[in-house]
């Protein structure tokens, strides 16, 4: 399970820092449009949160 | 770059009883991260909450209090005190551990943002691995894991990022510039939150909100960390070299799932902190603080002007966008990872006040909020809809399967500075270039040999050499990876520090 070397980082050329995706090239965050397949399957998954979730929820004080 | 770290405390529930102790939770989810029994390694003589950074030794926190209410209520356990708190030292240099119950996850140090956010990410992942095997115990899919900041009853737990910092900089110059910055930070690392609510007292619902954190700072500075607690933390655990180092150890902050998030508050902060060491940053001293961070928590359409004490009037994004072009007119060029961050920065700050919708993704509130509008306009509910606070809760949760934002992520709408590939390698090597990755290798290699750890120190057991490899100045690139190095190739630790020994006398 464990890996017992640690490896080099790589030398050389940095990698280059991801830049922000544009809306029209798809991948990155976009302006999000009604009705489409992805917020249609994340709908979904919103309605299935039971609404009471919240109020069953209790933690004690943390730092 | 200078080092740097988070730490998160989890939110831990179980669907299947009607009382949950999260003592024996936190504790049994730490420790079925194990596959051998738990042994007792940690060492907490590095610790002292009560240091204060103002220069005091403060006498008792409010939080002792609460301490020795819990260690009462506690007593009857059959487990110590430290077999509860359950410390353990990953591979990857991390700690993870029981924290007033609160399973907590402390990345290892980062030079880089890249390993930051990975190291983060690869702490989801192990909570996550820790609930799954939990769960097989408990017969069904019953532990849920947080990673936010309330519990819309009045309770709070953080999400605390760490920078190491010269100690040669003047405690004051530090207040000065980071209490501004820190207030208006929420507009790019707020977490976002439904309703309002204050410590130990009752939650209201409605209005949208930046911070999780917001409603819960009660004092501009201060070493209390669980009651009123400070915009800035001047607790004195340097963890480090005392007469050289601090540790600059940030309460305020949200738990961030967005990398983009993640990655702009540290590095936002680091580029402060080198404006001030440079005594370059802004003057822009708030009025009143803690009054500006929830009246600006409160305003997602960020109109909301805070009082200078030169009297200006600046909005939480006025405020930003002066670090913004300091730091940018100072650091541009430096290299790839802080030209990155200046742009991204800028961006950001242009796009909340143009069109905010480019940061659904990127920016945890912004993507919160347009999830929950979305929803709102389907369902036909408004902001105080109880509904609400429970899709806020599951928008944090770390199961792929039921997370909001684990699920915008699976579909391709989040932006990415990791892999899938890099969050494992993260679960497993630290950072190559910082003591975290020493850390986790001499777990690695000599796991049956460490008698005790904690951050600046590692002691072994047996040899008649030195047994301890001190790490409270090892913070040089190069001198890591030549540490590391004697450490992958010697046969035992003793070998190893005497050859690190060697080593360093050769070069003085």
């Amino acid at each position: 399970m464990n890996q017992s070397t640690m490896p080099e980082r790589r030398e050389g050329p940095v990698d280059p820092m991801p830049q922000s995706p544009r809306p029209e090239e798809g991948g990155g965050p976009r302006r999000q449009e009604t009705g489409s397949p992805e917020k249609e399957n994340l709908m979904k998954r919103m309605r299935k949160v039971d609404p009471k979730q919240a109020e069953r929820y209790r933690q004690r004080t943390g730092e | 770059m200078r080092l740097f770290g988070i730490e998160t405390e989890y939110g831990i529930t179980r669907d299947d009883v009607a009382e949950v102790d999260p003592v024996v939770e936190s504790m049994e989810l730490v420790r079925a991260h194990l596959e051998a029994s738990f042994k007792r390694r940690w060492d907490y003589a590095g610790e002292d909450p009560h240091e204060d950074a103002r220069g005091f030794r403060v006498s008792g926190l409010q939080q002792d209090r609460e301490e020795d209410e819990f260690a009462t209520r506690d007593a009857h356990r059959p487990f110590s005190f430290h077999d509860m708190k359950s410390d353990l030292v990953l591979p990857n240099g991390a700690r993870f551990y029981n924290d007033h119950t609160h399973p907590e996850y402390s990345t290892p140090e980062c030079r880089t943002l890249k390993d930051l956010v990975a190291q983060d990410r690869a702490g989801e992942r192990v909570l996550l691995r820790a609930a799954q095997r939990r769960n097989k115990v408990l017969g069904g899919d019953h532990v849920r894991l947080y990673k936010n900041n309330t519990d819309f009853h009045g309770h709070s737990y953080g999400c605390h990022d760490n920078y190491l910092v010269a100690r040669s900089i003047p405690f004051p110059n530090l207040v000065a510039g980071l209490v501004p910055f820190l207030v208006s930070r929420q507009v790019i690392a707020g977490a976002g939150k439904v309703g309002t609510e204050a410590q130990e007292s009752g939650y209201v619902p409605g209005r949208y909100q930046l911070s999780q954190r917001a409603d819960f700072m009660e004092a501009e500075l201060g070493v209390d960390t669980m009651h009123n607690r400070p915009i800035l933390n001047t607790r004195d655990e340097p963890h480090a070299d005392r007469e050289k180092y601090r540790r600059l150890h940030l309460i305020i902050g949200d738990a961030n799932m967005c990398e983009y998030a993640t990655a702009l508050k540290v590095g936002t902060t680091q580029l402060v902190l080198d404006l001030i060491e440079r005594g370059a940053a802004p003057v822009c001293e708030l009025d009143h603080p803690v009054t500006a961070v929830k009246q600006l928590s409160r305003d997602p359409d960020l109109k909301t002007v805070v009082t200078l004490r030169d009297g200006r009037k600046l909005s939480a994004l006025d405020i930003q966008e002066l670090f913004c072009e300091s730091a940018s007119r100072i650091f541009s060029g430096t290299d790839e990872e802080i030209d990155w961050l200046l742009r991204e920065w800028s961006e950001a700050l242009s796009l909340l006040s143009q069109d905010r919708s480019r940061l659904v993704g990127k920016l945890d509130w912004v993507t919160k909020q347009w999830l929950l509008e979305s929803f709102m306009r389907e369902e036909q509910i408004g902001w105080d809809d109880p509904w609400l606070a429970s899709l806020d809760l599951e928008y944090h949760n770390v199961h792929p399967e039921q997370g909001l934002y684990l699920g915008l992520e699976a579909e391709g709408k989040a932006w990415r500075m990791t892999t899938d590939e890099a969050i494992e390698e993260a679960m497993w090597n630290g950072p190559t270039d910082t003591r975290g990755g020493l850390r986790g290798l001499c777990v690695q290699r000599f796991p049956d040999q460490i008698k005790s750890m904690q951050w600046e120190r590692i002691q072994f057991t047996g040899g008649i050499r030195s047994r301890s490899l001190d790490m409270g100045d090892l913070f040089d690139p190069k001198e890591v990876r030549e540490c590391a190095h004697i450490f992958q190739v010697a046969s035992s630790p003793s070998d190893a520090l005497a050859a690190w020994s060697h080593r360093k006398d050769r070069a003085i």
